[in-house]
This record gives structure tokens, C-alpha cells and sequence, in this order.
């Protein structure tokens, strides 16, 4: 206590002195909450970014996971928070465009938050056991009419899910909920162990997610719905097989402050994210993993992310897939 | 690359002072973390996982196992002197564990812990170095059918640590079982029993109903009669563990570790239920079978072998598949994918020499915990002549601290003490709490696996019986349940 009001009063001395600087943001430790556990796609990606973001912002970055439901604790802890720029989320496609989507007592909506910025863009791939007799999405889809195709995910609400949805319905399979079933299971990890052990036929997730599994012909991927390849998949791309409206599925991972974030703030994050995301090694570990690193500045950011959610709306009230509960 | 060259390689990584000082650094690290309630072994992990990044891949993996296998150790400290389990997985040890410190047998109990940790921990490593892909394999046989036939076995170990009453034990069961159901639905996504609170949206944080459940209680009695203890001798915790001890418990740490290893390598269940399903058995076929909830050393012994033998065969489904086999190893995965290394079969054709590295690191884990572990003891065992009125307002503050930690949510610190009072309630009562917590975490699995078995079957519940592995588990559960049935009716134990 007696070293913070001595930090305090030395604090106040200096901002005598130097004036209208005391103002400048930041002028303490940032909060960053990551919504999901230790380990996972979010968890890196923020701590990878961590160290080039904190050279550039000048202040130290606290980092600290706030984990559970699908990601809406961490958000509702970021969304109640003051908007004065201290408290910032790692928001997340899952989080921030599928969950609003898809359920409608999701104690936040989009319009809760201020985007700052999307850095990364994960393409999704879809997969399936290459002992499934699958060669292709043409196969997948006959299957499908055929009856008995289940897809993993890796809980309602979640890309996993969403994608499976989505991929089928954009490849002429009328009612998707029916005609295939939707088993989730609890996390990335155990989405992947279903497909493997035959649990469920088929996954669509982030190629990153995918990646070890498909160098390991464990399995099989049939598309990437991005327009350009996928290092690592010898597979279709989405515009290859004439859909380029599955561009707009895609991971992406971004920082948001809560609504009413003032501007100067948010362009502050603007030019440390330029700066961060400059960062070599940065970069170098990013793509190795399968990332696309794309900038978004603030206004970028928000169109797109409402764009996303925009079709994954129309998708979701198109098949009756809103959870009301 | 045959087998000596692939040594050699992997000795050629590992054989500098750099990678077996991480390993070392990491068990101190675990031991520590597990060792403070609330702090869990996952935590400890957590924690770490951000160091690792700049390191070595073989250092950083090996510091994390480090801290995950000294935390599955270390957690079992507070559990045998202060009734709360530093980690989930010890939570089988508090039930003899800590009637022993109470005798004055906290070093003899702790002792008991590390060696049967110890064992655990080598036939562990040795089985996933020498079955992995096998047992692997044989895993990947495991989908939700076969999941619920085992989850559902697994809760007759309710029977098993229920103490004198059965239908007590049912009924705390029963109420472990409600609690779990708070939070999304699996299939449907909706909420149940959120009360329209966000922070309930994802369940009861299973750290924060853990530690309200066994270390608030004992802190309620001691505000409530502050001076209840004064009479009892609590004698000073020097006693040690003999090699007698050892050899008379022996049976039930190989059997402990058989049963961690088995359900380490299966992905999805951990190591608490592991613990305790080792416990009930111990107890099963112990000749001290009474002795058993009043402080049996063979008990912690059993405890500790169940949870440290999951600790290097969680490691099997992750290199021979690149899946998790639970939330720790879930953790791990991410170091290797942070190193651009794809755990699989491949692993073991690519990167070899980081295999047979990790294989020789975990070997000398062993034996590194073994030390570790035996200045930990020396040091933590003098809690127990801590008088209690001092001892507990610090247990509480690290509770609070452990709890709030966890997630970083005041929320999960009120559950505490909501379930806190629970607890308070059922020790009045005489209700164990070992049922709950078993109930608590089994609970969930058992109703999600039901329910993805129905979605692959469309409804049709043969599916149950699809196989060779589900009849084993309906058989055994079915013996289970008449032998259970038989020995109450025949003992006349009251049932009330």
C-alpha cells in the first residue's frame, strides 16, 4: 500500500510537471482477456502477438484467460468493463460472429463492442477419415443424400458448427439439419478424435486445427474455402469448385473494447497493431502455423466482422438453426 | 533409423544441463503450484506455457511436463494436511490422507504419497514408451457408446467412498449430479439453470466447488467452535514411511498405476476419476477393507498411484495421435504446435530425436520428482504443527486467492463459499462429500456421451451394446452392482 501512494504522489509530481502529457493513453498496465483456455487457437495467437503489441503500445500488457461458455464469459467481463481502453478482449470468430448469430440469449450483441482491429485470418478446411471411401466434396455430398453423414463440432454455436451447416447448404444439400447429423463434443480436440474414430464422417475447421493431422494422413481434406491454396492442403479451393460465397467463412481473431470506446483510443490500437504486426518473427510464426496475417484498421474491422455476421445470420434464420433458450 | 541411432539422437538433444535443469525447474515449479490450494496443476501449466515459447521445443516440453507431473504430485500436500486438494486429481488422497495427519502421520502419509507417486510415474512413462501405439489404438476404439458403458462403471466407485451410509452417499451423489447440469446444454446450446447470470453460463467452475466443498467446511467449524481442537492431540508430523509400508501397498500402487495408465491413455477423462476408481478398488480387495475413510495408508497409496499413473499416459494419445488426452495435456499440445511441431504418427518418423528426447526427459522425471518431492516434504510436512487458529485464516485467504485465479471472476469466489456452506451443512450432517465430487465430475461425461450416442444411433439405444468393449463395462458394472447389493444386505448396514 505505502509503495502505491508513494507511486501515486510521485506519479502526481510528474503529471504537474509535464501537463496535458498525464492524459496521453496509456499511461498504465493494459488488461487482455483471451475468452478461451491456455493452449488453444486464441491463447497462442494473442501471446504471440503479446510481445511485438506490448513494444509498441510502451505498456506492459496483462494478459489473462477468462474461459467458459463458448467464450461469452470472457466477453460479458470485457463488455461490462469501462470503455477507457484498459480492458481489452481478444475477440474471436466464434465469440464474436457465429455465437451472435446463432443464440438469441447471448448476453451481448456485436454493437456491445468496439472493434480496434483483425489481425489473423484462418482459412477453413473440411476433412474426413481417408478410409471413409471420400475423395471429394462430389463423394461427401452423395453421401450425404445417401443418409447416415454426421459432422463434429466443437459445441453449438461454435465455427465447427456453423461451417458444417453452411458447407452443405452451399453445396445443394437442401435442408442440412436433417439430412446430416450434428454431433458436438467439447473442444477443437475432441471435434478431431470423433472424425478419427469414425464417431462423426466429417469436420470443417481452421486448417490450422487441421494441419497436423493432414501431414500425418490421419485425414483427409476435401476444400479450403478461401480463394487461394492452402500451403499443406493439395486440395480445392472454394472458388475452384465454383463457390466463392464460402469466402466469408473463415476464422479470424481481433482486439475489442467495450462500446463507446473513444476514437483517439481506438486509433492508437490502429497504429500499434501496424507496427506489431510489421514484426518479423512475428509474422515468420504466425504463417508457420497456417495463418494469414491481415490488418484491418478500425473501421475495416467492424464492417467486416458485421459483414460475417450478416451472412451467417441470413444462413442461421434460413435453417431454423437459432437457439432461443 | 534403427533404435540406438534414434537414442543417440534423442540423448544428443537432451544431453546438455540446460534441458534437465527445465525439467528440474518445471517439477519444483509443480510442486509448488500443486501444493497451493486453489493453484491447480492446470494452472501451474498455464502459467508456464508463455516461458516456453522462446525456448528450445525440447526444453519447453520438458518443462511443462515437469510442472504438470510435479503438480499431480504436489497437490496431494494440502490434501493430506489440510483437507483441500491443491489439484482436482488428489482429491481421492484427502479420504485417508488426511484422517493421518490428524494422527499424527503426516509424514508417513506424505511419504506414502511421493513413493506411490513415484512408482505411478515410471510404469506410467515405461508403458507409454513401450505401448504407445498400441494403447493408442486401441483409444481410438473409444466413441461415445463405449465412453458411456465405462463413465457409467465408473460410478459404482460412489459405493465405494460413501463411508457408512450408502444411501448418504447416493444422495450427496445425487446432488453432485444436479449441480452439473448447470450450464449449456451440449446438444441444444441453451442454458439450463443460468438464472439469466452470464458467469453461470458456463457452469459451476469445478476448482471453486472443489475447494468450497472440502477446505470451507473445516473453516466454518473452526470460526464456529474455535477452541474444539485444543484437546486433541495433533502430534508433530515426523513419523515416516517405512519400507514395510511400502511392500504392503504394493499390490495396490502396481494396480493404481494399471488403471491410470489405461484411463490416461483413453483421451477425455483425467486423472480424479482415475484416483478414485484406483481407491474403490484398493478397497475392494484390501484386508484392511474397515480401515479404509479412517486413515489407511494403502488408501493414499492407491490415490496417489491412480492420479500420477494418468500423468505420462495422457501423453500417449497426443504423440501417437496429436489429440489431448485431458486439459493439461490439451495445454501442452499447444507448446508443440507453437515449435511448428505436429504431434501423430508422424512425429515419430519426423522428429525423432525429440520422441526419444522426451522418452529419456520422462524416465528421468522419475527419479527427478523422487528428490524433488523429498525436500518438498521436508519442508511442508512442519504445516502440520502449525497451530490450526493460525493455520486456517491463511488457508483461506489462499483459497481465495487460488479460487479467483482460476478465471480471473469474483463469481467463481462467491461459489466457493455457497458451496462452502453446502459442505458445512453436509459434514454436519454426515454426508460424504467424495460422492458429490465424483458425481460432479462424471456427471456431465455421462449425460453428454448418452446423448452423442443417441445422435450417431438416431435414437435407437443398441447402440449402447455396439461392441466387445461396451459388454465388458455392462458386465462389470452389473457385477458390481450385485456384489454392492449383496454386501449391505448381508452386513445389515443400516441404511440411514
Amino acid at each position: 500500500m505505502k509503495l502505491r501512494t508513494f507511486g501515486s504522489v510521485f506519479a502526481l509530481g510528474l503529471g504537474l510537471t509535464a501537463g496535458a502529457a498525464m492524459a496521453e493513453y496509456p499511461e498504465r498496465p493494459i488488461n487482455m482477456i483471451i475468452p478461451y483456455g491456455a493452449g488453444g487457437a486464441t491463447d497462442i495467437s494473442a501471446r504471440t502477438i503479446a510481445e511485438p503489441l506490448g513494444n509498441a503500445v510502451g505498456e506492459a500488457l496483462v494478459m489473462a484467460n477468462v474461459t467458459g461458455a463458448g467464450g461469452a464469459t470472457g466477453s460479458v467481463a470485457v463488455q461490462n468493463a469501462k470503455a477507457d481502453g484498459y480492458t481489452m478482449l481478444f475477440a474471436r470468430v466464434g465469440s464474436h460472429s457465429v455465437n451472435p448469430a446463432m443464440k438469441a440469449t447471448l448476453p451481448y450483441t456485436l454493437d456491445d463492442f468496439r472493434f480496434v482491429t483483425v489481425y489473423e485470418i484462418n482459412p477453413v478446411a473440411c476433412a474426413v477419415r481417408p478410409d471413409a471411401g471420400i475423395d471429394s466434396m462430389e463423394d461427401l455430398i452423395a453421401k450425404v443424400n445417401e443418409g447416415g453423414v454426421s459432422y463434429s463440432s466443437s459445441g453449438v454455436g461454435s465455427l465447427l458448427h456453423l461451417a458444417g451447416a453452411m458447407v452443405l447448404k452451399e453445396f445443394g444439400v437442401e435442408d442440412p439439419l436433417t439430412q446430416a447429423t450434428h454431433i458436438p463434443q467439447k473442444g477443437g480436440g475432441a471435434a478431431a478424435t470423433a472424425v478419427l474414430n469414425g464417431t462423426a464422417t466429417f469436420l470443417c475447421t481452421n486448417s490450422s486445427a487441421l494441419a497436423s493431422f493432414v501431414s500425418n494422413n490421419q485425414l483427409k481434406p476435401l476444400m479450403v474455402t478461401t480463394a487461394e491454396p492452402v500451403v499443406g492442403f493439395d486440395v480445392p479451393t472454394a472458388n475452384d469448385l465454383g463457390k466463392p460465397a464460402l469466402n466469408q467463412l473463415v476464422g479470424w481473431t481481433g482486439i475489442a473494447g467495450p462500446d463507446g470506446l473513444p476514437d483517439d483510443v481506438a486509433e492508437k490500437w490502429g497504429t500499434w497493431m501496424a507496427a506489431a504486426t510489421e514484426d518479423a518473427t512475428f509474422r515468420e510464426t504466425m504463417e508457420a502455423r497456417g495463418s494469414v496475417i491481415e490488418l484491418m484498421d478500425p473501421e475495416a474491422a467492424n464492417a467486416f466482422i458485421q459483414g460475417q455476421y450478416e451472412v451467417f445470420r441470413a444462413l442461421v434464420d434460413d435453417l431454423g438453426m437459432r437457439i432461443e433458450g | 533409423m534403427s533404435l540406438m541411432d534414434s537414442l543417440a539422437a534423442g540423448f544428443a538433444l537432451v544431453g546438455n544441463v540446460e534441458a534437465f535443469f527445465m525439467l528440474f525447474c518445471g517439477l519444483v515449479i509443480g510442486v509448488i503450484g500443486g501444493a497451493i490450494p486453489g493453484l491447480s496443476a492446470t494452472m501451474a501449466v498455464a502459467l508456464t506455457l508463455p516461458f516456453t515459447f522462446s525456448m528450445a521445443p525440447i526444453n519447453g516440453i520438458l518443462l511443462l511436463l515437469g510442472v504438470y507431473k510435479g503438480g499431480i504430485f504436489g497437490g496431494s500436500i494440502p490434501a493430506i494436511l489440510i483437507k483441500t486438494p491443491g489439484t482436482p486429481a488428489s482429491s481421492a488422497t484427502i479420504l485417508d490422507g488426511y484422517p493421518m495427519a490428524e494422527r499424527g502421520e503426516a509424514g508417513r502419509a506424505l511419504g506414502m504419497a511421493l513413493y506411490a507417486s513415484c512408482t505411478a510415474d515410471a510404469v506410467s512413462n515405461l508403458a507409454l514408451i513401450l505401448f504407445a501405439g498400441w494403447l493408442a489404438s486401441f483409444a481410438l476404439n473409444f466413441g461415445p457408446p463405449e465412453f458411456f458403458a465405462l463413465i457409467l462403471f465408473s460410478l459404482t466407485i460412489i459405493a465405494g467412498v460413501s463411508g457408512e451410509s450408502l444411501l448418504r452417499g447416493a444422495l450427496s451423489a445425487l446432488a453432485g449430479l444436479l449441480l452439473a447440469t448447470i450450464g449449456l446444454d451440449l446438444v441444444y446450446g441453451t442454458n439450463r439453470f443460468t438464472f439469466g447470470d452470464p458467469n453461470m453460463m458456463g457452469g459451476l467452475n469445478f476448482i471453486a466447488v472443489l475447494i468450497g466443498l472440502f477446505a470451507i467446511p473445516e473453516i466454518i467449524a473452526m470460526a464456529w467452535n474455535p477452541v474444539a481442537h485444543l484437546g486433541k492431540t495433533r502430534a508433530l508430523g515426523k513419523s515416516k514411511v517405512t519400507l514395510a509400508d511400502y511392500i504392503g501397498s504394493f499390490k495396490s500402487i502396481l494396480r493404481g498405476s494399471m488403471i491410470g495408465v489405461f484411463l490416461g491413455s483413453i483421451p477425455g477423462i483425467g486423472a480424479a476419476p482415475s484416483a478414485f476408481l484406483s481407491y474403490s478398488e484398493a478397497r475392494r480387495t484390501s484386508k484392511n477393507k474397515d480401515n479404509f475413510g479412517k486413515g489407511e495408508i494403502e488408501g493414499v497409496a492407491a490415490s496417489e498411484a491412480g492420479n500420477n499413473g494418468v500423468a505420462g499416459a495422457t501423453l500417449i494419445p497426443l504423440l501417437a495421435l496429436g489429440v489431448p488426452g485431458d486439459v493439461i495435456t490439451a495445454i501442452i499440445i499447444g507448446a508443440f504446435m507453437v515449435h511448428g511441431l505436429q504431434p501423430g504418427p508422424m512425429m515419430f518418423i519426423l522428429n525423432v530425436d525429440i520422441i526419444y528426447g522426451l522418452f529419456i526427459g520422462l524416465i528421468v522425471s522419475s527419479v527427478f520428482l523422487l528428490i524433488v518431492g523429498s525436500v518438498a516434504i521436508r519442508g511442508f510436512r512442519f504445516v502440520a504443527d502449525v497451530p490450526k487458529r493460525l493455520l486456517m485464516p491463511a488457508v483461506l485467504v489462499l483459497c481465495i486467492y487460488g479460487v479467483f485465479a482460476v478465471n480471473n471472476n469474483i463469481f467463481d469466489v462467491g461459489v466457493m463459499f455457497a458451496m462452502g456452506w453446502v459442505g458445512y451443512l453436509m459434514m454436519r450432517h454426515r454426508i460424504p462429500a467424495a460422492p458429490f465430487l465424483i458425481a460432479f465430475i462424471l456427471g456431465p461425461l455421462l449425460e453428454d456421451n448418452f446423448r452423442q450416442s443417441m445422435l450417431m444411433s438416431g435414437s435407437d439405444p443398441s447402440i449402447l451394446m455396439r461392441g466387445p468393449i461396451t459388454w465388458f463395462f455392462w458386465t462389470l458394472t452389473f457385477i458390481t452392482v450385485f456384489a454392492i447389493t449383496r454386501s449391505t444386505l448381508r452386513k445389515r448396514v443400516p441404511l440411514s
